[in-house]
């Protein structure tokens, strides 16, 4: 038995050392070279551009406003200026790159998320004709009289294309964000075509919103929406904070704190435009239906 | 000047008529896989161009060389032909990595991953076997063919990326958006070089 073994073995050597031989010798051809050239080749990497792509969250959303976080890396080495960028990372990942290039981060502000400048579901609009173009919010946008209202949330999901994190859905025909899941990376807010998503700084984990963009006469915008603006102004005599201007409410974000006077105002709108948005918000009030008030 | 014919020729028909991509479906995971835009498939090609003729060069030289060798030929060295290529090819794509990292990394950059991917780009390796295949004992014919066979899947690619970047703006039938389109059209693509075929005879 092992004397076939051996003879099956000895005969396998014999035919097969020659390729094998070609095989090595090329093969140390080519680890000779390639450790030449690998030395001769040789390309400096900054070690500081390794730590910092290591602590950037290697997601490459593009936040920062280039390629990738590798691409951020290498910029941010170079020019420490560009350190707070980082918006999925934030506060905690720019500690870490200051840690890295020796630099005092001062401490920035809030952090910001994006807010839907729109609280109009599917059965709040006001739609003249079925659309059956391309399913885009671009698309549509680009189209008159999709919907009445030109500043509404078409409900197309270009926003929730742009989202890496799945924060983003169209719920009954409006964009909602998941604030659990939102890292604040802004792609959104660049995505709407009809710029309703702004990235705002959430000085509170809820926040109370202006959740409207249209800009009609509050005659046009009732005919529309059920739950639009009409600029009546009841809000702004409650507090300062709120503003009337080109027949639309707005709100200085930066100074809302939650007291009475916001509650007040939050309570009091007649088309509920005003609706708090955040990690744990309220759901929001509804307006009374137009039958109901028939009655 | 019948050799620079015969060259001119051999050019031609590795491009259009044996097109690697087209005619025998070799490469065509990069073909699917990085035709969605045209500046990326073009530089895809490039890469692939700048492999291929040097991997084919290389591998013809060393076939020629040694495993053809007649002086080596009772010890049946062709079996390791395989192997070999491949060998040849993975080296030659990290040299070409390190050379255009240290001396053009704008280049390096743009490549990105599928400088590496290269090396298991099927076409590349049908090539260098095909030089074998089709008995080409001229070193000059080798260089051009496997030049030739880098443009030939460069024009593939960069036609495929230029259809599809149009069927972006087409309304396509939803059960046929995505993989089965571009499907569809790498057939009709197909189809329409193989009216090359007898062009050369």
């Amino acid at each position: 038995m092992s004397e076939i073994l051996l003879a099956n073995v000895t005969e396998l050597w014999n035919t097969a050392w020659p390729a094998g031989l070609i095989m090595l010798g090329l093969a140390a051809v080519f680890a000779i070279v390639l450790l030449i050239a690998s030395i001769k080749l040789k390309v400096e990497v900054d070690p500081k551009v390794e730590q910092v792509h290591k602590a950037l969250p290697g997601i490459d959303c593009g936040a920062c406003g280039y390629a990738g976080c590798a691409s951020y890396a290498k910029a941010v080495v170079e020019n420490p200026e560009l350190i707070g960028k980082c918006a999925p990372g934030g506060a905690k990942v720019a500690a870490q790159i200051g840690a890295i290039l020796n630099l005092q981060i001062s401490e920035s502000g809030p952090p910001k998320r994006p807010i839907v400048h729109c609280r109009a579901h599917k059965d709040d609009k006001t739609c003249y004709a079925d659309y059956q173009g391309i399913e885009t919010c671009t698309a549509a946008n680009a189209l008159a009289n999709v919907q009445a209202c030109k500043f509404g949330c078409l409900g197309f999901g270009d926003c929730v294309a742009a989202c890496k994190f799945d924060a983003l859905h169209i719920i009954d025909g409006l964009a909602t964000v998941d604030y659990q899941k939102c890292t604040g990376c802004g792609a959104c807010a660049k995505a709407c075509p009809r710029d309703l998503i702004k990235m705002v700084p959430f000085t509170n984990e809820n926040m109370l919103v202006v959740a409207c963009s249209s800009k009609e006469a509050g005659k046009d915008t009732r005919k529309m929406c059920a739950v639009g603006c009409i600029a009546c102004g009841l809000c702004a005599k409650q507090t300062e904070l709120f503003t009337v201007s080109n027949n639309l409410a707005g709100m200085d974000y930066e100074k809302y704190q939650p007291d009475d006077k916001t509650e007040i105002a939050y309570n009091k709108c007649p088309t509920c435009v005003i609706v708090y948005r955040g990690k744990n918000a309220p759901a929001p009030r509804q307006p009374k239906k137009k039958a109901e008030e028939k009655v | 000047m019948d050799y620079v014919q015969t060259l001119i020729m051999a050019f031609i028909s590795v491009v259009l008529v044996n097109n690697l991509v087209l005619t025998k479906f070799l490469g065509i995971c990069p073909y699917l896989g990085v035709s969605g835009r045209l500046d990326m498939a073009f530089g895809m090609g490039m890469a692939v161009t700048f492999v291929v003729t040097l991997a084919g060069t290389l591998t013809w030289l060393i076939d020629h060389l040694i495993l053809m060798n007649p002086a080596l030929e009772a010890y049946g060295l062709d079996v390791t032909r395989y192997v070999c290529f491949i060998l040849v090819i993975a080296g030659a794509v990290q040299l070409v990595e390190m050379y255009l990292r240290k001396f053009f990394p704008t280049l390096y950059e743009s490549f990105g991953i599928f400088l590496p991917l290269i090396t298991t780009n099927c076409a590349i390796l049908g090539l260098c076997l095909f030089l074998n295949l089709w008995d080409i004992h001229n070193f000059a014919q080798a260089v051009v063919l496997s030049f030739g066979a880098g443009i030939g899947f460069t024009i593939a690619i960069c036609i495929m990326a230029g259809i599809r970047e149009n069927l972006n703006m087409a309304d396509v039938p939803k059960c046929l958006r995505g993989a089965p389109i571009t499907l569809i059209t790498a057939g009709l693509l197909t189809l329409a070089f193989m009216g090359f075929a007898g062009m050369i005879k």
